[in-house]
C-alpha cells in the first residue's frame, strides 16, 4: 500500500510536472510567432519548445495513465465517473521539512542554470546561489535533527491523495484561460521590452494586495458591529456576511412593558410590583446602564410599548409554520404564536428551542450601535458627553496651541534680544525629556490647583506652547523673505501686529499641520485622562472606549460599534483635510532633507 | 518708553486673561452640577446588573427613609475597583464618599492615611440600633478589616471556600474509584486522598489533551493561600513586620499544588484545558469536566441557574494528612478543616465630603433589616424568573444565621452547601491584615503561577516574592530611621529662588547697553516668549527638580515625607530588578525588533508606491489609514482580531484553515499567550507604518534623478543602485526614525494599558510590563513618590544614553549632503 503511496505520488509529480511543461512548450510556441523576436532569441524559443513538448507529453501519459492507475492498481476513493480526474497529492509535512525541500529545489535550478549557462561571470554566480541554497538547507536539516521543539514539528501525512474531479466545462473553462494567459504573457513580455508594462503590473498588484491587507482590520471592525451575537462565532469558518434575526412588535399580555421617564431620562421596563398606593413599581430594561434597577412611577405617565419578538420557523402538528417567539419558558422551550398559515393564524404551542428556527435574511444588524450606546453611564447621555468634553478638549489644546507656539516660534525666528541662543537651546533640550519624569510632579501641581477630576489639567499646557511645535514652526518662520517684515515695519506695525497680519497668513499651512497632529494627539490621548479624570462626566471619548473594552470585553459586537463610533470623527476628519495630514511631513521637512 | 513698557505688559496680561477667562468659564460648568439641599452620596465599586436586585433594594429604601440623601452608584471597573483610580481620587481630593472594597487590602490603604477609621463614629452611634458591633461577626474577618486597632471598614459578605463534588462522575466512575483503593461514597478528605481521587477521575482524549479533570488545585478559587493555611504556613511573622512567604511550609503547599497539577499532565496543559470554558453556563463543574474543585459560594448561585440538576455534595477541603490524622506537628490542632475568607467591605475615604451621610448608609446597609430587604428583593426576583434563591454569606454572624432562618434553601443539595459554609465559617482564616497585603497578595500569584509555569524552582519563586514585599515592609515600618523632609519648602524655595531669578533678569536687562530699538525690540521679544518661559518652569523645569528630590524620599503624599538618600535607586536595583529588567528588556524587545520592521515595511511600501505611475492618491490613503487610527481604538480592534479561538479570530481562522492543517504549525496564542504577546504588539504595531511610509515617500521624491540615470551609465543593476543610491539619500529619515521609534518603544504606555487585565499580571506572565506602565503603576496605584520617581529618572537614563549614542554613531552611516 505505502508503496503504491509513493508511486502514486511520483506519477501525479510527472503529471502535474508534464503539464507544466506543455504549457511553456506552448508559450514557447507562440513567441516564436509573435512579431519583434530577435532572430538568435527565435531560435532558443524553438529549443524550448521542442524539449518541454516533449518531456511533458511524455510525463503527462507515461503517468496519468500507465504509471499511477494502470501499474500500482491503486484506486483513490474520491474518483468520480464522467469527469476528468486530475490527480493532486498534498504533503501535510512539518515547516523545516518545507524549508528544506524549498532550499533544494532552490540548489537544483541553480545548478541546472549553472550547466544552461554559457557565460562564466555568471556561471560563478549560479554556483555561489547553490551552494548558499545547500548552506541553509543544511542549517535546516540541522533544526530538523536537534532541535526538539521546532515550530510545526509532527507526523507527516498524506492529504488530498486523490484526484480533483473536474467536469467537462470546467476543463474547458480552464483551457481557455491557459490559452489566454499564454497570450498575455507573451503581449506582456513584448510590451515590457517596450514600456515596462509588466513590472507596473506587478508593482499595481502587489500595491492592491497591500491596500487589501490593510483595509481588512477596517473591513473586519465594520463587519462585525454589524453582527449578531451568534455570528460571532462559528465552528464552519468566519462569517463575512452579517444575518438579521427578523423582529416583529409584539404586546405581551402577560408581560407588559412601559415606557415612562424617570431621573430624567426615558426608560422601558416591564411592572415588577403594583403598590398600595396606586405607584407602580417598574423594573428597568432600557437604558441597559441602568437595567435591574427598579423606579416608583405614577401608572397615568406610562405607555404601553411593544417589544420585539423573534420571528421563528418551525412545524406545528406536520405543517410547516412561521410564528413568532413569545415568551422564553424557565425550562429553556418556547411559546410561540403561529402567523400563518393563515388557518392557523393566532395558535400557540410549545416548542423547544431546537425545533424552531429563528428567520434570518441578510443585512446589517443596526441594533449594535444604539446598544453600545444604551450601556454607559446615564450621567453621559449616551455617550455625548464624552465626544463633547473631546470636542472641548480638541479645540482647546488645537487653539492653545497653535496660538502659544507660533507666537514664541515668532521671536525665536524673526526677534533679536539678548539670550535668545542660549534661550532656545533650552527650548531644543526639553524636547527629549521623557512625559514620564514630569508625570507625577505635574499631577501634584494639579492637585493644588483643585484640579483633579475637572477637563483643566488636559487643555491648560497646551496654551504654554510645547518644544517640538516652537522648532517646527521656527523652521517656517526662518524662510519667510525679510522684505515682508520689513515692509510691515516702515508702515508702523507693532511687533504683534506684524506677527498676527503678516507672519501667520504665510505659514498657515504649517499651523494646520500642527493644528492637525495636536488634533490627534489629543483625541488618541489617554494617559492624562487616566490619571485626572474619574467621573464618567468628564471623560473624553477615547478613554471611554478603553473602559467599555474592560467592561464589555466579551461582547465584540457592541465593542466595535463603539470603536467605530470613536474613530470615525478622526477618519471624517482625515478625509476633509487629508492634505493636510499627508503632506505635512513634507512639509514639516521632516522627510527628504 | 515706560508707556511702551506698559504697553508690552498690557499684552502679556491680555494674553493671560484670555487663559483665564477661559479657566473660569470652565469653573462655571463645573459649578451648577450640586443641587441644593440634597445630599449626593457616591459610592465605588458596586456592581449591578440586571440580575441582582438587593443592592438596588437596599438603595431604595434608605433614600424612602433619608429623603434628603441620594445615593450615585459608579462600579469604577470590571470586576473590582480599579485601585489606580481610587487612590489618585484620594490623593486629589475628589475622592467618593463610600468605597465597596475587597477586605484584604483595607489594612493597606488604611496604612497609607487613605480611609477614615470608623470607631469614633461607632462610639458615637452605639445606642443606636443599627450600629455595627464586633460581636455581632465573625472575628476574622471583622479583623481583616481592622488595622492598629482601628476599624476602617464595616465587612459585607464573607465567601469562604468548600470542596464541591460531582456526585454523578463520584457513582459512574465508582469501580475504577473501588479498584484504587477509594471509597467513592465520600469525597476525599486529606491531601494525598485528593491527589489519588483526582488521578483516578482524570481522563484524557486520545491526543493527549484533558477530557475531564479530577481536581484542579487552583481551579476554583483556592490559591496557594488556602494550602499554606491548612499546612499552618505564615506568609507573615506574628508581628506583621517580616515576610515569611518562603518558608518550608509554603514550599510544601506549592509542591502539593504543583503534584496536582502533574496528574492533569502539566500546569500548561490544564490552562489551555480551562481557557476552553468561558462563562457562567459553561463552568467546568457545572457541565461535568471537572470531578471536584475548592470554590466559593457564588457557585451555588451558578448551579442553580444553569445546572439546576447537577447531582453535587460538599465537604470541607482536603487537608494535608498529617494535620488530619493529627501527628507531627499537627499534634494540638483542634480545627482540623480550615477555610479562608475573601469578601468586601464599605469604607469611608479619608476626605470625603458627606462623612455622616455616607456613615448613615453603611449602618443601614449593613443592619440585619438592610440585609433582609436585600435578601427579600433578591429572592422574590429569582424566584420570577423561575430559580432557586440560594443567600450569600455573610461576614456577620447574626445576619448569617437570619438569612439560614428565612430564606434557607429547599433543595437539599444547596441547603447542606449553605449549612457546610456557614459551619466553617467559624474556621475561617483571612490573608494577614499587613500594610502590604496588596502587594503580598500580588507576590504570591506571581510566585505560584512562575513556579507551576517551571519557569523558576518553587524556592526560587516565592524568594523572589519575599524580597519584594519585604521592601516595601522595610519602607514603612524603618520610614521612621529618615529624617522627615518638609516638601513644600523645597516648593516655596524655588519659586523664591525663580522670583529672585526674574528679578536680578530685569535688573540685567535694565543696565544692558543695548539701542532704543533694540532695547523695545528685546522686550516684546521677552513678552511673546513668556508663555513658552512660563511653562517652561512650570510644567517642565520645576517638575523635573522636584522629580529628582522625590526620587531621594519616601512619600505617599498622603502622609509626610521622609528623606531616604540613595534607597529608592538601590532597591530598584535589587528588590525591584526583576521587575525593572523586565521592563527594559520588554521596551528593548519591542524596540529592536519593532522599530526595523516597521521602518522596513513602510520603506517596501513606499519604494512601490513611487514606482507606481497612476492611483498613487489611492493606495497613499489606503496605506495611511491605519495610522490616523487612535491607538486604543487599534488595540481593542487588534485583540478581536487575534482572538486566539479560531472559531472567532480572524487571524487564526485563517491560519487554522491553511498553515496548522497544511504544515502543523500550531496556531499562536497572541495577546493571551506568552511568548506570542511581545510579537503581537509589534504585529499590531506593523498596522501603523503608514505614518513611516509617509515620511519615506517625501525622501524618494528628494532624491534627484540624476543619480540614478549616473548609476544606470555605471551599469549598477536595481539592488545596487538601491543600496548605493537610495538608502545614503535616505539615511537622515532611517536616522530621524530611528530615534524617535527607539525613544517610543521606550515608553510604550497605551497598548499596554489597554491589553492589561487591572487584577492580574501585566499580560500574560508580565510579559508584557513595559517601564512607563511600572512607573504609572508604582506612582498611581500606591503613590510611592520616591520609587516611582526614581524610575522616571532611570527611564530618562536609558532614553538619553540611546538619543546619545545614536548621534555619535550616526555620522558613521548617516549621509547629509554637503550643500545643505
Amino acid at each position: 500500500m505505502i508503496a503504491g503511496g509513493i508511486l502514486f505520488l511520483l506519477g501525479s509529480v510527472l503529471r502535474w510536472g508534464g503539464l507544466i511543461l506543455l504549457f511553456r512548450s506552448i508559450y514557447c510556441l507562440t513567441r516564436m510567432y509573435l512579431p519583434a523576436p530577435l532572430p538568435e532569441e527565435r531560435s532558443s524559443w524553438q529549443k524550448s519548445f521542442l524539449f518541454d513538448g516533449v518531456l511533458g507529453a511524455l510525463g503527462v501519459i507515461f503517468s496519468g495513465a500507465f504509471l499511477a492507475i494502470r501499474v500500482t492498481g491503486w484506486k483513490p476513493a474520491n474518483l468520480h465517473a464522467g469527469t476528468i480526474n486530475l490527480p493532486l497529492v498534498w504533503f501535510v509535512l512539518p515547516l523545516v521539512t518545507w524549508l528544506i525541500l524549498g532550499c533544494l529545489v532552490g540548489a537544483g535550478v541553480c545548478f541546472a542554470q549553472f550547466f544552461a549557462e554559457p557565460s562564466q561571470v555568471v556561471r560563478q554566480n549560479k554556483i555561489k546561489n547553490a551552494l548558499g541554497w545547500i548552506a541553509a538547507g543544511i542549517a535546516f536539516l540541522a533544526i530538523q535533527l536537534f532541535d526538539k521543539d521546532a515550530v510545526g514539528k509532527g507526523p507527516i501525512v498524506l492529504v488530498y491523495k486523490g484526484y480533483v474531479p473536474i467536469h467537462w466545462t470546467v476543463a474547458i473553462g480552464f483551457v481557455v484561460l491557459a490559452v489566454a494567459a499564454i497570450f498575455a504573457m507573451a503581449a506582456a513580455a513584448n510590451a515590457a521590452r517596450a514600456r515596462g508594462w509588466a513590472k507596473i503590473a506587478v508593482i499595481h498588484a502587489m500595491l492592491l494586495t497591500g491596500s487589501i491587507l490593510f483595509a481588512l482590520p477596517f473591513l473586519w471592525l465594520l463587519v462585525t458591529s454589524f453582527k449578531e451575537d451568534q455570528d460571532m462565532s462559528s465552528a464552519h469558518g468566519i462569517i463575512w456576511i452579517p444575518k438579521v434575526t427578523q423582529t416583529r412588535p409584539y404586546f405581551d399580555p402577560n408581560d407588559p412593558m412601559y415606557e415612562g421617564r424617570a431621573e430624567g431620562m426615558s426608560i422601558v421596563g416591564d411592572v415588577q410590583s403594583k403598590n398600595p398606593d396606586g405607584t407602580w413599581t417598574i423594573n428597568v430594561i432600557h437604558p441597559s446602564s441602568i437595567a435591574g434597577r427598579t423606579e416608583t412611577l405614577n401608572p397615568a405617565k406610562l405607555k404601553l410599548v411593544p417589544k420585539d419578538v423573534n420571528i421563528v420557523s418551525g412545524t406545528y402538528k406536520g405543517t410547516p409554520i412561521v410564528g413568532f417567539d413569545a415568551e422564553d419558558l424557565p425550562d429553556g422551550s418556547d411559546k410561540i404564536i403561529i402567523t400563518s398559515p393563515p388557518q392557523l393564524k393566532n395558535q400557540s404551542y410549545i416548542a423547544l428551542q431546537k425545533d424552531v428556527k429563528k428567520v434570518r435574511h441578510v443585512g446589517l444588524d443596526w441594533k449594535n450601535y444604539p446598544d453600545a450606546l444604551d450601556y454607559l453611564p446615564p450621567s453621559t447621555h449616551y455617550g455625548l458627553t464624552y465626544l463633547e468634553n473631546t470636542l472641548i478638549l480638541v479645540v482647546l489644546n488645537v487653539v492653545g496651541t497653535i496660538l502659544s507656539s507660533s507666537i514664541v516660534a515668532y521671536a525665536f525666528s524673526r526677534m533679536r534680544f539678548p539670550g535668545k541662543n542660549f534661550l532656545f537651546a533650552l527650548v531644543l533640550s526639553t524636547m527629549m525629556l521623557p512625559g514620564a519624569v514630569t508625570m507625577l510632579p505635574q499631577f501634584l501641581i494639579f492637585r493644588s490647583l483643585g484640579w483633579i477630576d475637572t477637563l483643566k489639567p488636559l487643555w491648560v499646557p497646551a496654551f504654554f506652547a510645547s518644544a517640538f511645535n516652537i522648532f517646527l514652526l521656527r523652521q517656517f518662520f526662518m524662510q519667510i523673505p525679510m522684505e515682508l517684515e520689513d515692509a510691515a515695519k516702515i508702515d508702523g506695525c507693532t511687533y504683534l501686529r506684524t506677527f498676527w497680519k503678516v507672519m501667520i497668513p504665510q505659514i498657515k499651512p504649517a499651523l494646520a499641520v500642527i493644528g492637525i497632529w495636536t488634533f490627534m494627539g489629543t483625541w488618541g490621548d489617554i494617559m492624562g485622562p487616566l490619571i485626572y479624570i474619574s467621573s464618567p462626566e468628564h471623560m473624553p471619548i477615547t478613554y471611554a472606549l478603553a473602559l467599555y473594552n474592560g467592561d464589555h470585553g466579551g461582547e465584540y459586537g457592541l465593542l466595535m460599534a463603539f470603536t467605530v463610533l470613536t474613530i470615525l470623527p478622526v477618519l471624517l476628519l482625515f478625509f476633509f483635510a487629508q492634505k493636510y495630514f499627508i503632506e505635512g511631513v513634507t512639509l514639516s521637512g521632516l522627510g527628504g532633507r | 518708553m515706560i508707556n511702551k513698557a506698559a504697553q508690552s505688559i498690557k499684552t502679556a496680561l491680555a494674553v493671560g486673561t484670555a487663559v483665564l477667562t477661559i479657566l473660569g468659564l470652565q469653573g462655571c460648568g463645573a459649578a451648577k452640577a450640586s443641587g441644593p439641599k440634597i445630599t449626593t452620596v457616591t459610592i465605588w465599586g458596586v456592581a449591578t446588573g440586571p440580575d441582582s436586585k438587593d443592592f438596588e433594594a437596599v438603595k431604595d429604601a434608605f433614600e424612602k427613609l433619608h429623603p434628603d440623601i441620594k445615593l450615585r452608584v459608579l462600579s469604577m471597573g470590571a470586576g473590582g475597583m480599579n485601585n489606580q483610580k481610587l487612590m489618585t481620587a484620594i490623593v486629589g481630593n475628589v475622592s467618593p464618599d463610600i468605597v465597596n472594597q475587597d477586605r484584604f487590602e483595607v489594612s493597606d490603604w488604611a496604612s497609607r492615611g487613605a480611609f477614615l477609621p470608623l470607631d469614633p463614629l461607632m462610639k458615637r452611634d452605639q445606642n443606636k440600633p443599627d450600629d455595627p458591633k464586633a460581636s455581632d461577626y465573625y472575628s476574622a474577618p471583622w479583623t481583616e478589616a481592622n488595622y492598629q486597632g482601628h476599624v476602617y471598614g464595616i465587612p459585607t459578605g464573607a465567601d469562604n471556600r468548600i470542596l464541591y463534588y460531582n456526585k454523578s462522575i463520584f457513582k459512574k466512575d465508582a469501580a475504577k474509584l473501588r479498584a484504587a483503593g477509594l471509597d467513592p461514597n465520600r469525597p476525599p478528605r486529606t491531601w494525598s486522598e485528593l491527589l489519588a481521587y483526582s488521578k483516578v477521575l482524570t481522563e484524557f482524549h486520545k491526543d493527549g489533551t484533558l477530557k475531564r479533570a479530577g481536581y484542579i488545585p487552583n481551579g476554583g478559587n483556592s490559591w496557594l493561600y488556602l494550602y499554606a493555611f491548612q499546612n499552618r504556613a505564615p506568609f507573615m511573622s506574628p508581628d506583621l513586620r517580616t515576610c515569611t512567604l518562603d518558608s518550608k511550609y509554603v514550599q510544601q503547599a506549592l509542591e502539593f499544588m504543583k503534584k496536582g497539577y502533574d496528574i492533569l499532565g502539566g500546569y500548561e496543559k490544564d490552562q489551555e484545558f480551562e481557557s476552553g470554558f468561558q462563562g457562567n453556563e459553561n463552568d467546568p463543574f457545572i457541565i461535568g469536566k471537572i470531578a471536584m474543585k475548592v470554590d466559593g459560594d457564588w457557585i451555588d448561585d451558578g448551579i442553580a441557574r444553569y445546572g439546576p440538576s447537577l447531582d453535587f455534595g460538599v465537604a470541607p477541603a482536603p487537608v494535608p494528612d498529617d494535620r488530619y490524622y493529627h501527628r507531627g506537628r499537627f499534634k494540638d490542632v483542634k480545627d482540623t478543616f480550615i477555610t479562608w475568607f475573601g469578601g468586601f467591605c464599605y469604607a469611608i475615604p479619608r476626605n470625603a465630603k458627606h462623612v455622616d451621610a455616607a456613615w448613615k448608609f453603611i449602618r443601614f446597609a449593613t443592619s440585619l433589616k438592610g440585609w433582609e430587604i436585600a435578601d427579600h428583593a433578591q429572592q422574590r426576583w429569582d424566584q420570577s424568573k423561575g430559580r432557586i434563591y440560594i443567600p450569600r454569606q455573610l461576614a456577620s454572624r447574626v445576619a448569617n444565621e437570619m438569612q439560614t432562618k428565612i430564606f434557607k434553601p429547599a433543595d437539599p443539595r444547596f441547603q447542606a452547601s449553605v449549612a457546610m459554609h456557614e459551619k466553617m465559617a467559624e474556621f475561617g482564616r483571612v490573608r494577614p491584615p499587613t500594610v502590604v497585603s496588596n502587594q503580598l497578595w500580588q507576590a504570591q500569584v506571581r510566585a505560584q503561577d512562575e513556579a507551576l509555569r517551571g519557569k523558576m524552582s518553587i524556592k526560587r519563586a516565592l524568594q523572589q516574592g519575599q524580597a519584594q514585599v519585604q521592601r516595601d515592609l522595610d519602607a514603612y515600618y524603618h520610614e521612621d530611621r529618615y529624617p522627615i523632609i518638609d516638601l513644600n519648602i523645597a516648593a516655596y524655595l524655588s519659586a523664591a529662588l525663580i522670583a529672585i531669578g526674574i528679578l536680578a533678569f530685569v535688573i540685567w536687562f535694565k543696565f544692558l547697553k543695548i539701542g532704543r530699538l533694540d532695547r523695545n525690540e528685546a522686550k516684546w521679544a521677552y513678552a511673546f516668549i513668556s508663555p513658552w518661559f512660563f511653562g517652561f518652569f512650570v510644567f517642565t523645569f520645576g517638575p523635573m527638580i522636584a522629580s529628582l528630590l522625590f526620587s531621594f524620599t519616601e512619600w505617599n503624599v498622603l502622609t509626610p515625607a521622609h528623606f531616604y538618600y540613595l534607597n529608592n535607586y538601590r532597591n530598584l536595583f535589587t528588590s525591584g530588578w526583576p521587575d525593572l529588567s523586565k521592563s527594559f528588556y520588554d521596551a528593548a524587545y519591542l524596540g529592536l525588533f519593532g522599530v526595523p520592521l516597521g521602518l522596513a515595511t513602510g520603506l517596501a511600501v513606499a519604494l512601490l508606491l513611487n514606482a507606481a505611475v497612476r492611483g498613487m492618491r489611492f493606495y497613499r490613503t489606503a496605506f495611511y489609514l491605519p495610522a490616523i487610527v487612535p491607538t486604543v481604538a487599534s488595540v481593542v480592534l487588534w485583540q478581536w482580531l487575534l482572538t486566539p479561538d479560531p472559531s472567532k479570530g480572524l487571524l487564526n481562522a485563517a491560519w487554522h484553515a491553511t498553515l496548522e492543517k497544511w504544515m502543523h504549525i500550531p496556531m499562536p496564542g497572541w495577546f493571551t499567550s506568552e511568548s506570542w504577546a511581545k510579537p503581537s504588539l509589534i504585529f499590531m504595531g506593523l498596522w501603523g507604518a503608514g505614518s513611516g511610509m509617509i515620511l519615506w515617500l517625501a525622501g524618494l521624491k528628494g532624491v534627484p534623478n540624476t543619480l540614478y540615470e549616473a548609476a544606470e551609465l555605471d551599469g549598477a543593476s536595481n539592488t545596487k543602485a538601491f543600496w548605493k543610491v537610495t538608502m545614503p539619500m535616505l539615511s537622515p529619515i532611517v536616522f530621524f526614525n530611528a530615534i524617535m521609534g527607539v525613544i517610543g518603544a521606550v515608553q510604550i504606555f497605551v497598548q499596554v494599558f489597554v491589553l492589561r487585565d487591572p487584577n492580574g499580571p501585566v499580560g500574560p506572565a508580565n510579559s508584557l510590563i513595559v517601564p512607563v506602565y511600572y512607573l504609572f503603576d508604582q506612582g498611581f496605584s500606591y503613590f510611592k513618590m520616591g520609587y516611582a520617581s526614581a524610575i522616571a529618572w532611570v527611564i530618562f537614563a536609558v532614553i538619553f544614553g540611546l538619543t546619545y549614542l545614536q548621534f555619535i554613531v550616526a555620522p558613521k552611516w548617516v549621509h547629509y549632503e554637503a550643500d545643505k
